[in-house]
Parts: structure tokens; sequence; C-alpha cells
């Protein structure tokens, strides 16, 4: 029952990180670019809502629209900024501008709120089904986060913008040809992966403080599930996510966190060793 | 409607098109032909705007293009069909044929322009929830060309529109080149398949080496007797 309980949990988890690594795997798609600063852009969230909702008392939920309607901007600034006059440049020096993104966004958050831990202290109740203790925080992020990726859905499957963020990730140089300017492209891509960040920061609120540090594990952790998938392969990061809430959550009860951490880091390596393209990627693409 | 003088074009240092002029007039179906190499796919590739030309001009319709960006000359009104086809291969027929229609110029007249090219085409609506990568190369050529036509293009450009497919689905190709042209569209098409391409042509380059070697009406190239016997094997 324990470990049925811990899975459980997993997969509602499984609900944000699918989010959160979604928006990676846009921007790696549609820019050919790993957003290294990603989970940065999640702790900026983080702070935003704390600082609207506890420093200026401004009702959490609106706080939390308010903050992910911030950090989506906040990513278009980093695309005209950093990422834009970098298109042509070679992977390394987008990777390196983009780690420059992360130190930047890193130290202003400890000049401005300190090293210590700050939080918006939501008490959200534990709920018993059955047999099953179910955290309201984590049935909330999944919730959330399948809405958010039913309605992504929509959009890259019915609108033309978003059907020409699916062509451009498959053939650039004809997505030119039909018409579509690549930049604007480019530019709606960043808006929206920062829009994700920004709803994966709110569905963190209950479950997480934030620290200046806070972003890093998380940039690594979408990546892990990014690669776990197939690079650019949404599906396969969408299962990708739940894969890896379930083994953190389960070696979690069963061991303890940071053996979690290492199981999840392990699967990486052997992902990379076994079959680099990802679970559904296809080789040589 | 579209002017080409004095073109010349490459990658890096290498010259491809080496001061290449043609024309195409409205309504008109005109056929580059020549060898592999010869510089035909460069040629499309530098009207559609994808690669930009050293020297020399390109006009479409008196207003001059050479140099603008690919999305910018679809709004204008050319259109091109890549070798192979080059469909979006993990979206359905419907999708790529969306985005055909993507140009602020043409995308309301959607639902008008799918049923027109379904007249054409019947298989776009027989497939049109079928994954692009998954059709075979006869099938992929057509929606290509399906979704060239769904920008509403005057210019259709076809590029080695019967490259890697089998004679019997060439044929049917051409038959769908020839009822374009009869819809009144203007068709410039390079091609290796000398033959085929010359029967629905009504004037030929031949390039050579990037060099217009010859150009003129159908009659004369196939009465020229140096191409009678390089390109016809009479």
């Amino acid at each position: 029952m324990l470990i049925l309980n811990s899975v459980v949990n997993g997969v509602l988890f499984g609900g944000v990180l699918a989010l959160m690594a979604f928006g990676m795997n846009l921007m790696f798609g549609v820019v050919q670019i790993v957003h290294l600063a990603y989970g940065q852009f999640i702790m900026v969230g983080l702070y935003l809502v704390y600082v609207l909702a506890i420093l200026y008392h401004v009702p959490l939920l609106l706080s939390c629209a308010a903050a992910t309607a911030a950090v989506a901007l906040l990513s278009i600034l980093a695309y005209y900024l950093v990422v834009k006059p970098l298109l042509k440049a070679p992977p390394i020096n987008q990777l390196l501008a983009l780690a420059g993104v992360w130190m930047v966004l890193e130290n202003a958050c400890l000049a401005l709120f300190g090293a210590t831990y700050k939080g918006v202290q939501v008490v959200l109740p534990v709920l018993h089904v059955g047999e099953l203790y179910i955290a309201a925080s984590n049935l909330i992020g999944f919730v959330v986060g399948l809405i958010t990726l039913a309605m992504l859905y929509l959009f890259l499957n019915k609108t033309y913008t978003g059907v020409a963020i699916r062509a451009i990730a498959q053939d650039p140089e004809i997505t030119g040809i039909m018409g579509v300017n690549p930049r604007t492209v480019y530019l709606v891509t960043f808006a929206v992966g920062g829009a994700l960040a920004g709803i994966t920061a709110a569905c963190f609120v209950p479950v997480y403080s934030v620290h200046p540090h806070f972003g890093g594990a998380f940039t690594l952790l979408a990546f892990i599930i990014v690669i776990l998938g197939g690079m650019g392969n949404l599906l396969g990061g969408f299962i990708g996510a739940f894969i890896i809430g379930v083994v953190t959550s389960v070696s979690s009860t069963l061991l303890n966190p940071e053996i979690g951490q290492i199981i999840v880091l392990l699967i990486c390596l052997l992902i990379i060793i076994i079959r680099p393209q990802g679970l559904l990627g296809v080789r040589g693409k | 409607m579209l002017k080409i003088e004095g073109l010349h074009a490459g990658y890096g240092g290498f010259e491809v098109l080496r001061d290449v002029s043609i024309e195409v007039g409205a309504g008109e179906t005109v056929a580059v032909l020549g060898p592999n190499g010869a510089g035909k796919s460069t040629l499309l590739k530098v009207i559609a705007g994808l690669l930009k030309p050293s020297s020399g001009a390109i006009h479409f319709e008196n207003r001059r293009i050479d140099g603008k960006a690919p999305y910018e000359i679809v709004e204008m009104g050319i259109s091109l069909v890549p070798e192979g086809g080059r469909l979006f291969p993990e979206l359905t027929v419907y999708s790529n044929l969306m985005m055909g229609s993507f140009n602020k110029r043409t995308r309301r007249y959607f639902k008008d322009s799918l049923e027109e090219v379904a007249s054409l085409f019947p298989i776009i609506k027989q497939r049109k929830n079928q994954v692009a990568g998954l059709m075979s190369g006869g099938e992929r050529q057509m929606v290509a060309i399906a979704r060239a036509l769904m920008s509403r293009p005057k210019l259709l450009m076809l590029d080695e529109p019967s490259s890697g497919l089998a004679p019997k689905i060439v044929a049917s190709i051409f038959e769908f080149v020839k009822e374009i042209k009869d819809r009144g569209y203007s068709v410039l098409m390079v091609e290796q398949t000398v033959k085929k391409a010359v029967n629905v042509a009504d004037h030929i380059y031949l390039l050579e080496s990037g060099r217009v070697e010859f150009h003129g009406k159908k009659e004369d190239f196939l009465e020229n007797p140096k191409i009678k016997r390089s390109y016809l094997g009479i």
C-alpha cells in the first residue's frame, strides 16, 4: 500500500513535470536551443508570487497569474536580448549565453532577496481516498498540468501558428517557403515556453520554498526528462515526465530523497549509453 | 511575369549558376532541362528566396524579388514544390495543406482552396488524417503539389517532380502538371526526364554547367540536331 500510494503521488507530480519539460522540449525542437536558464525562470516565477502574495498582499491566484505573465515576458526579453542575436552562431555560443542568463537571474535574486528560503505558506490538506493518501498540492499540479497540456495540444494542432511551430521543428527550410517568418515562430515559442515555466512555478507554490539556487535542479530535471523521451519529441517528454515522477516518488518513500535523485541521474546515464535517441526519439535526427 | 537577368549564384566560393537569364510569361509552362549538377535546383532555390544570388536581378510582375525572404516571396504568389515533395513527415495531410495556405493573402480562402485542390487530387480528402511520412513516394509528390497549390500561386515551380518515382507514377504526375497548366497556372519546372517534360512545356531552356546552352520553343528544341543526339537519343 505504501508503494501504491507513492506511485499515485508520483504520477500526480508527473503532471507538473510534464508541463515543465514540455516548455524546454518545445524550445529545443523549434529553435534548436538547450534552454540552460529554464529552471531560473521557474525560480523567478516563485519569487514573483512571493513578492505579490506576501509583500503586497495580492490574492494568491491573481499573484500566480501575474507571475506567469511576467515570466512569459521575461522569456520574450531573453529571446530578443540573448537568443535572437545568436540564432546563426554556433550552438556553444547560445549555450554559454543562456548560462549567462542563469548567472544573472540567480545573482539578481540573491541580491534582492538574500540567501534565505522564501515561500508562501499555503497549507493544503492531504486527501484520503480509500486507503490512499493524496497530497492536494500534487492533485492541483496534476490537474493544472493536464489542462494546460490539453490546451497546448489544441494550439499545436488546430491553429496556424501552432502547426507552424511543429512544422518548423521538422523542416525549417520548407516552413519558410510556406510563408512562415521563422523569427515570429521563435518569438511565440519563447513566449509559450516562458508561460509554461510560469505555470510550473504556480504549481510549485504549495510544494516548495524558493531560494537563489532553486533553479539549477529543475533545469537539470527538465533536461533529463527531455533526454529520456527523445530531444524535441513532445510525446516522449510527456511519458518521460511520468516515469521520473514515479521513480522519484517511490524511491524517496522506500529509501530517501537523495537516493531518489541518484536513481534519476542513473536512468539518465543509462539512456544516454543504451538509447541515446531517447524512448521515442529517432536515431540520427 | 517572371524575368531573370544575368543571374549568378553559388555556395561559398563555388559558382553554380553563371549568367542565367530566363523568362516565364503568364499562363506559360517553361521547362528547364539539363543533366544532374547543372544548377537546376539551385535556380529554383534562388527564385524561392532560399539562396541569395551573388549578382543579377529577378523581377516578378515588375517587382524586384531577389534578396527577399522566402515568406515574402510566397506572399507575392510564387510557390515551390521541392524535390521529393519535402512534406512535413510528422504532420497529417490536412496539417500539411494548412501550412500550404499559411500566408496572409490566402489563409482566409482555405476551404475554397481545399475544394479546388481536392478536385484535382481526390486523394487528399480520402487521406486527410494520415501522417505524411507514411505515404508512398507518388502520394507524397501529389500532396506536395496540392500543398503548393493551397497558397494560390500565380507561378508554380516544380523541382524534379519525377525524381525517385516509378515510371507509371511519373506518367500520372505529368498528367497532373498538364491539368494544372490547363487550369491557367504559370508553371516553371526543372527536370531530368527530358521527353516527358518537353511534352507539357511551351518553352524549353537547357542548362549545362550553370549556363543556358539553349532556349526556345518546344518545336525548335525538338528539331535541334545537337539536342536530338545528346538528349533525345534520336
